[in-house]
């Protein structure tokens, strides 16, 4: 059962992290980023709940607003420059936050322990899930509440006309800005807003996995990050949950037998679906298809 | 409303617009005319801001329009269409209108909540008519590339205007229309003129220009060679001469 | 005053051999612009491939205690070889005008070719035969590594050659043509997909050497040095200007010196992270890089 949660709790934390890309990638952007701003929210509210023994949610909180300025001001310059170049500065910026953690040390005594994160040992003892008396079930539906607001809010945004001008930027930018969008904080907004989410799933991360290792933010889990709103197509939200489940469930955790391969197959897998599916693999055309076989099968029980 | 001085673009070494000098007045529909190459299409992207200019200036209402991004320029009013049609093929139309509403105007009315509109209300009201006006009414939740030619260049036309512009630039809406769509697109560009719109229409299509305009500028070779009335166009040898080459008297 | 020479010795020292490695920044670098200039997508596996023709010809080095130059030629052909089969992999099939896609697929590539690596030699690092090493001029001063010198003169050599296939042959003027206007190109006959695949298989080659040169000068062949050199070689093309060679040349040479003080200064744990400032210093100021196509509204 722990190990089952423990899956439930990957796939939503993960689905998070997909979702911070997703945003991004509505406007046509493909950020590498987000694992770097998910180990800054992390580490925020690890160190928030550990050494100022703050609430969790606060801790959380405050960790969102600060990845959400950091991505603010990381927007700037990177953004000013073309899609592929954009990817060079978030997978430099995603490395840069690694290393940085790497080095980084902040010790402090607490009832005669030593806590805090210790570069490149890492941080753990981060307790506060068990300190205050939380079950394994309390933890999982922490983290899918939010996930649930997130993916509602998205999808609600989309609605609205500031999803619209998202996707008109990220599908011509020249005529957008020609229509009187203002392109550059289209973008910087899409990416604080990824940052934001970002910093959500990494604060519930540290506390969730009671232990942040720098090896955990690297050019991998970015890569999962921006794969799974790829995979799972910018068309609709759902998309990337499915993707989330599909890659973490069946490849990751499923295939365990192939032991150390999953991350060939892993590899592999990213190649031929760009190639078979471009788009995504939920783009629009499956969803209409989707949308028409559900309403066969609706019709046909009703008659 | 419009006034254009001594422009120039350069590519690296071509001289696609040279030394420019042009004026609109506002209320007039001013069209521009000129063989290909002529420098129409630069000159186009000068005014709304997607090329920067190589020295020269462009007023707006007495207000400089150099350092604005093409955005800014929209939100000063002025709004333009492509001639090979930039819709956004993923948007429904009603969507590819309600993206465009970016006039000051529109942005003053909905306040800091304006980008979070819903669909409802006076603004859907709004969009409805453009709708209606470009005989779109039953397709706004189409996607814009399903659309027909036709319906696409109405949409581009609906889109720009959704701008709320004072100055419309139309570059060349005609390209691979039929007579009866010109003669639609006439009304059309007559109509927006009497919403209050000044109008430069970019044109190869000799009827539609000489039909409707109030003033003509003839473009070669990134230069102004005439200027005038229709009639005065038409009857101007160097202009005959720019399109069709020496006459066989010469 | 004494230490102030002392320093200032030992930080030109620095500068110096970080510009000899930087030759491999460059070559690197010259492989992302090549396949940037030709195609406009960015191929994230290219450092990947040069890597695994290091590894090639170490195994052939290990198997059949091969010499200097072989080295290098299998390490270049493979590396053109790998360079071709992700062409065809991740660029081939992928609709033109989609630059994300295929260049997720490349990061998959990357992916890929790095597991192999790892478990081909179960992760753990292979010293690779260090050529010149004992090698050592001094002048005044000054010491001259020979291995720094040796893969600085490689460096200088392959993009020698490299400049004249572009300039001076049929297949460089087809490269240039198909970078400058696909369409007309392909109206004239030419082949886009066997000019694009030449141009893989040309960048493969030069990848295939610089990796060589890397594991010669460093002495060692790991799987943890391909993400970096990826990132690096990415900041190169990115500082020197996407799409411009001499760009990747200077800013290469300049990255290796550069990196190169900062570790005497702040130590190798430290290092990268002020490669990457470098890389977002240039980002605000100079966005094009130092010779890049402009992106300006044109």
């Amino acid at each position: 059962m722990d190990y089952f949660l423990n899956l439930i709790n990957t796939i939503g934390i993960h689905t998070l992290l997909g979702l911070s890309a997703y945003v991004l990638l509505l406007t046509g952007q493909l950020s590498l980023a987000q694992a770097g701003f998910f180990a800054v929210g992390a580490y925020t509210a690890a160190i928030l709940t550990v050494i100022f023994g703050w609430n969790i949610l606060p801790a959380i909180g405050l960790g969102m607003l600060s990845t959400g300025s950091l991505a603010f001001l990381v927007g700037f310059p990177a953004l000013r420059v073309r899609g592929l170049m954009l990817v060079v500065a978030t997978l430099a910026f995603g490395e840069f936050v690694r290393m940085f953690f790497y080095n980084f040390e902040w010790r402090v005594i607490q009832e005669g322990v030593e806590v805090g994160p210790e570069g490149t040992m890492g941080f753990s003892e981060i307790r506060y899930f068990a300190e205050h008396g939380w079950t394994n079930w309390e933890v999982t539906s922490l983290i899918w509440v939010f996930v649930v607001i997130v993916m509602a809010l998205i999808w609600w945004a989309d609605q609205t006309r500031s999803g619209a001008v998202l996707r008109a930027v990220g599908e011509d930018e020249l005529a957008a800005g020609t229509v009187g969008i203002d392109v550059m904080v289209t973008k910087v907004a899409a990416m604080t807003v990824g940052g934001v989410i970002a910093g959500l799933a990494g604060g519930l991360y540290a506390h969730q996995i009671t232990m942040l290792d720098h090896h955990a933010f690297t050019v991998l889990l970015a890569t999962f990050a921006i794969a799974y709103p790829i995979l799972g197509g910018v068309s609709s939200v759902f998309g990337t949950l499915v993707a989330v489940i599909f890659i973490q469930g069946l490849l990751v955790e499923g295939l365990r037998f192939l032991g150390d391969w999953r991350m060939l197959l892993f590899g592999a897998l990213i190649v031929v679906v760009m190639n078979v599916k471009p788009r995504g693999l939920f783009d629009s055309q499956m969803l209409r298809w989707i949308k028409n076989a559900l309403r066969l099968r609706f019709s046909r029980g009703l008659s | 409303m419009l006034e254009v001085r001594a422009l120039s673009k350069n590519f690296g070494g071509v001289k696609a617009v040279k030394e420019l000098d042009l004026a609109v007045n506002a209320g007039d529909i001013f069209g521009v005319i000129g063989p290909n190459g002529s420098g129409k299409s630069t000159l186009v992207n000068l005014i709304s801001g997607v090329f920067s200019a190589t020295s020269g200036d462009i007023l707006f209402q007495g207000q400089s329009l150099s350092r604005l991004s093409p955005h800014a320029r929209v939100r000063m009013g002025v709004a333009r269409t492509f001639q090979n049609i930039r819709l956004f093929p993923g948007l429904t139309v009603w969507q590819n209108l309600w993206v465009a509403r970016n006039s000051a105007e529109d942005i003053r009315a909905e306040g800091v909540s304006y980008r979070w509109f819903r669909k409802g209300g006076p603004v859907k009201k709004e969009i409805d008519n453009m709708l209606e006006f470009s005989g779109l009414a039953d397709k706004g939740d189409e996607l814009a590339s399903n659309l027909a030619f036709g319906e696409q260049r109405r949409l581009e036309l609906a889109r720009a205007a959704a701008t709320k512009p004072r100055l419309l630039i139309l570059d060349e809406p005609a390209a691979g229309m039929n007579q009866d769509e010109i003669r639609d697109l006439d009304w059309r560009i007559r109509q927006l003129r009497q919403q209050g719109m000044t109008i430069i229409l970019i044109e190869h299509v000799m009827d539609l220009v000489m039909g409707i305009t109030d003033r003509i500028a003839v473009l070669n070779f990134g230069s102004k060679i005439a200027e005038g009335e229709p009639a005065a166009i038409q009857e101007n040898k160097s202009v005959q001469e720019a399109y069709l080459g020496q006459s066989k008297d010469d | 005053m004494d230490d102030f020479w002392f320093e200032f010795v030992e930080i030109t020292q620095s500068i110096g051999d970080g510009f000899l490695f930087g030759s491999t920044y460059a070559l690197i670098g010259i492989g992302f612009t090549l396949i940037f200039g030709a195609m406009g997508k960015l191929n994230i596996a290219y450092a990947a491939t040069a890597m695994a023709g290091a590894y090639s010809s170490l195994a052939i080095f290990i198997f059949f205690d091969a010499s200097l130059i072989i080295i290098f030629i299998v390490s270049a052909a493979s590396a053109a070889i790998l360079g071709y089969l992700v062409y065809l992999s991740c660029f081939r099939f992928i609709p033109v005008h989609n630059h994300l896609a295929a260049m997720m697929a490349s990061v998959g590539g990357l992916f890929f070719i790095d597991e192999v690596i790892v478990h081909t030699t179960r992760g753990s690092p292979l010293s690779f035969p260090s050529m010149f090493a004992e090698a050592y001029f001094e002048v005044g001063p000054y010491g001259i590594r020979g291995d720094l010198l040796f893969v600085f003169v490689i460096g200088l050599i392959s993009t020698g050659a490299l400049l004249y296939v572009l300039f001076r042959t049929r297949l460089g003027l087809a490269t240039r043509a198909v970078a400058q206007q696909d369409v007309a190109a392909r109206l004239c006959g030419m082949s886009i997909h066997s000019t694009n695949s030449t141009t893989f298989a040309v960048a493969g080659l030069l990848g295939g050497i610089a990796g060589a040169m890397t594991a010669a000068a460093v002495g060692i062949l790991s799987p943890v040095m391909m993400l970096p050199l990826t990132i690096k070689g990415l900041i190169v093309t990115v500082i020197g200007g996407l799409g411009s060679i001499p760009g990747a040349i200077i800013a290469g040479l300049f990255v290796g010196s550069f990196e190169n003080v900062v570790m005497y200064v702040r130590g190798i744990d430290e290092r990268d992270m002020y490669v990457v400032a470098l890389l977002f210093v240039f980002l605000i100021f100079r966005p094009n890089g130092l010779f890049g196509k402009t992106i300006t509204r044109d």
